[in-house]
């Protein structure tokens, strides 16, 4: 398959990726991966979370090495020990974020790394001008050079990245995500731009959400899933209904217990809520039921949940959990008090104390129950890690054993057994299962039906689509913001999911 | 089958913990080892007067400050700030309470007041780096700054002294033939050390430390427990700054000084004498005790005091090489 966009080619690709494994504690990420792009081409490279695209990014930029299977530029096999190496060889990825830095000039970005030109030491300022103008009249930016990087707006700082990657000479550029933070006009702006690279023979690779785009721009596209290419067709030969199911695939469940036979009062509800990245957002929650709330990563998901559970502020809107209406700016101690508990997206860096015993941890969220005019009994203490460690099946040596050293499962029960100490009305879970083996994820499926058998509304977010389903009986999709579509669990269909997802509302 | 494959596992994970125990042993071990290395050298340099009664409670008598201030620097530090400013309070609330007595205030009064200065300060503190999301190292740079200036004004640029002798003998009285600061000293340590493991503000406090978002997330009022932290280092320095100016018998504007860098210096020993690397007062503790034993034994043998503090310097290094090792192993 040597077509690209209308020209037949007898020529090397660019980047090619041959039957890459790469596996993380026993856990395949990939399992023989094909990607080919040809010099001149934009290719969209494109799967769920989760499916293996950023793996496979990191791998042909230098950051991991494959267990097994073969990288080759311009036909010839590489082999890249470190990043540096990668860039030598031509090949750069530019992330949304960090792809500049704010405090320094224009110039001085473009230049970054090792081409900062000097003399004995001292950077030449006027030759360092000259040649970041050279790169940016490639582009066709009048970007003030002397200015800093952080006063730019978002699409210059994108074109100043993508300058300093054409700087290095690149010959393979990699793009994640490079629109998401931009306006409609700002997109075209940068199409633009990568169109006229193209034209010079720069081989792009695209990774994008954004399917109307990816349809827009690029020649070929590759779906991964399960870390897995499952296909690389020209873009005139499919449609985006076509791409979504493919990137859906299909996996039988038997993980998931069955849905709520009957739904209780009203637990949670919300009016007309307005905070950063959560525009006027209404629904509610009602005992006994498993609420699943979907949509892509920035949609605004992890936002409402948090703002829900008063870890982030919001502008407008009323959130009242069983009756009693929450006070705007509550802190999450008090909306802890009123019965609302979140189970944070990031598990080691928001949910548990890994170098602290899961006995702290459990009690940290639940001082005044184990103390007496605040001083802590250590009996109090563990006895409700005892009961929180006996309900939840905790595997661990003792309730003294630092949580860092047990499981991801294991830590991910530690943090629900901490909330769940508090008998939340309310239980808001981020990704309740990210990172996490199969059996785990039973098990708290499980965990997450029994707690709404008994009363609890749960509101549970998740990027994959099967869990969301399986685990649900009623699912929010979210897109920029606001809820795009609502649909009941008990046979919903992927497809239209996720087209609510990308915001492709019929 | 199964069971024999768990029960070698078991086996080697016993064994590599056992062995990262030991590991853990003698990098915590060795602070403590310095320690007696250093009692030892000192002993063995001039054994008829390092280790006797005279020159043992002489050394607890120097350090009893120290060990008040390095006991508040240890709050803050828990919480995972530090507090530049405390050497800068004790030396003011020292001040304001020996002005006040030589103004012929009540000693009730002037204690008060004293106290109530550090209270002062630590609250500034606290509100400038939890509310107003200050960086420790600039808001306590800054107020320690101001705090010397304000103490130079109270003292009037002078050493004042002349305090009624029942204050003065807050630091220089006895008890059973040991000076009353060491008692003030262990009292205080005491209170800390029990408030760190036992209260809830304790647990918060340490929570804050090991991941703010954590605590926060687990419904800790952060911004809350760190102006406690603060304002609580505040208090206990100034009742330092007090029991110094009672022990010199006079008060200057700088003269507790020194005890901010040798707090710091203090925890960051300490943090290498337990497993998870943090500060804690029994660490600190020693810490004191290394730089009170330091300063004693070269006093003792006759060094000049500007070496001292080059050594000082150099034990400070390290300190922190050490507990950087610590944190490496984790």
């Amino acid at each position: 398959m040597t077509t690209t966009a209308g020209t037949t080619t007898a020529v090397a690709p660019a980047l090619e990726a041959v039957d890459i494994v790469k596996s993380f504690d026993g856990v395949h990420a990939l399992k023989g991966v094909q990607l080919s792009v040809q010099p001149g081409e934009i290719h969209a490279l494109l799967g769920e979370n989760g499916a293996g695209k950023s793996t496979l990014i990191k791998i042909v930029t230098g950051l991991y090495n494959p267990d097994s299977g073969e990288i080759r530029r311009d036909g010839e096999t590489v082999d890249f020990s470190s990043v540096s190496s990668a860039r030598k060889s031509g090949i750069v990825a530019l992330y949304q974020e960090l792809s500049i830095v704010p405090t320094i000039s224009v110039a001085e970005n473009v230049l970054l790394g090792e081409n900062l030109p000097s003399r004995a030491g001292i950077v030449d300022g006027r030759s360092m001008r000259r040649r970041a103008k050279e790169q940016l009249d490639r582009l066709q930016q009048r970007i003030p050079l002397g200015k800093l990087a952080g006063e730019l707006s978002p699409v210059q700082q994108t074109m100043v990245a993508v300058a300093r990657a054409l700087a290095t000479d690149a010959r393979v550029l990699i793009l994640d995500e490079p629109t998401a933070s931009l306006t409609e006009t700002e997109i075209v702006e940068v199409f633009a731009v990568l169109r006229a690279l193209r034209a010079e023979g720069v081989a792009i690779v695209y990774v994008s959400h954004r399917l109307e785009e990816v349809f827009e721009l690029c020649d070929r596209l590759t779906i991964m899933r399960n870390g897995e290419t499952i296909v690389t067709k020209n873009v005139a030969d499919t449609n985006i209904d076509e791409v979504i199911s493919t990137m859906v695939g299909r996996s039988a469940d038997s993980l998931y217990p069955a849905r709520a036979e009957s739904i209780g009062k009203v637990m949670l509800t919300v009016e007309g809520l307005q905070g950063r990245r959560v525009k006027n957002v209404s629904f509610q929650a009602h005992a006994g039921e498993v609420l699943g709330i979907g949509g892509l990563a920035g949609s605004g998901r992890s936002e409402l949940l948090r703002i829900l559970a008063g870890a982030q502020g919001h502008k407008d809107g009323t959130i009242t959990v069983d009756g009693t209406v929450l006070k705007r700016r509550s802190p999450v101690g008090r909306v802890l008090d009123e019965g609302v508990a979140l189970v944070p997206e990031e598990r080691r860096s928001q949910g548990v104390l890994l170098g602290t015993s899961i006995q702290e941890n459990i009690a940290l969220a639940n001082l005044s129950q184990v103390s007496r005019v605040g001083i802590v009994s250590s009996g109090q203490i563990a006895k409700i890690a005892k009961r929180g460690m006996e309900q939840l099946q905790i595997k661990a040596r003792s309730a003294k054993q630092p949580v860092g050293e047990l499981s991801g499962g294991n830590q991910q029960k530690v943090v629900l057994a901490k909330m769940l100490a508090r008998r939340p009305k309310v239980l808001l879970m981020d990704e309740p299962t990210r990172g996490i083996d199969v059996g785990t994820k039973a098990e708290i499926y499980r965990l997450i039906r029994e707690l709404a058998a008994a009363g609890t509304a749960v509101i549970a977010v998740s990027s994959e689509l099967p869990e969301l389903i399986g685990m649900s009986d009623r699912i929010l999709i979210m897109h920029e913001g606001s809820i795009s579509g609502e649909v009941a669990a008990e046979g919903a269909d992927d497809e239209l999911l996720l087209s609510y997802a990308y915001g492709r509302s019929e | 089958m199964t069971n024999q494959k768990e029960s070698t596992r078991t086996t080697a994970v016993a064994l590599q913990q056992s062995s990262r125990r030991v590991g853990s042993v003698l990098i915590s071990g060795s602070t403590v080892f310095a320690l007696i290395l250093l009692i030892l050298f000192f002993f063995a340099m001039r054994p008829d007067t390092f280790l006797t009664f005279v020159n043992v409670r002489n050394i607890l008598y120097q350090i009893s400050i120290l060990a008040i201030i390095a006991g508040a620097q240890t709050i803050v530090m828990v919480v995972g700030d530090f507090d530049l400013s405390v050497g800068a309070t004790s030396s003011l609330a020292g001040a304001v309470t020996s002005v006040l007595l030589l103004q012929e205030q009540g000693l009730g009064v002037a204690l008060l007041a004293g106290v109530a200065v550090g209270l002062a300060v630590g609250l500034v503190n606290g509100v400038l780096i939890a509310y107003l999301k200050m960086s420790a190292f600039v808001a306590t740079l800054a107020t320690m700054t101001s705090v010397v200036g304000i103490a130079y004004l109270v003292t009037g640029g002078t050493t004042v002294f002349g305090m009624p002798a029942e204050f003065n003998q807050l630091g220089q009285g006895r008890f059973l033939n040991i000076p009353l600061p060491v008692y003030f000293a262990i009292g205080i340590s005491i209170l800390i050390w029990a408030g760190l493991k036992y209260t809830t503000v304790g647990r918060r406090w340490h929570a804050i430390g090991g991941n703010v978002e954590v605590a926060r997330l687990s419904g800790v009022n952060v911004r809350w427990a760190r102006l406690l932290a603060f304002t609580l280092a505040g208090v206990i320095s100034a009742i330092g700054g007090i029991l110094l100016a009672a022990r010199l018998g006079s008060a200057a504007a700088e003269q507790g000084a020194d005890n901010t860098l040798f707090s710091v210096a203090a925890v960051f020993l300490g943090m290498t004498v337990i497993r998870s690397g943090a500060s804690n007062l029994l660490g600190t503790l020693v810490g004191v005790a290394i730089i009170g034993v330091m300063s004693n034994g070269l006093n003792i043998l006759g060094v000049n005091a500007y070496v001292q503090q080059v050594v000082t310097g150099l034990i400070i290094i390290a300190a922190v090489t050490l507990s950087g090792l610590k944190t490496r192993e984790r």
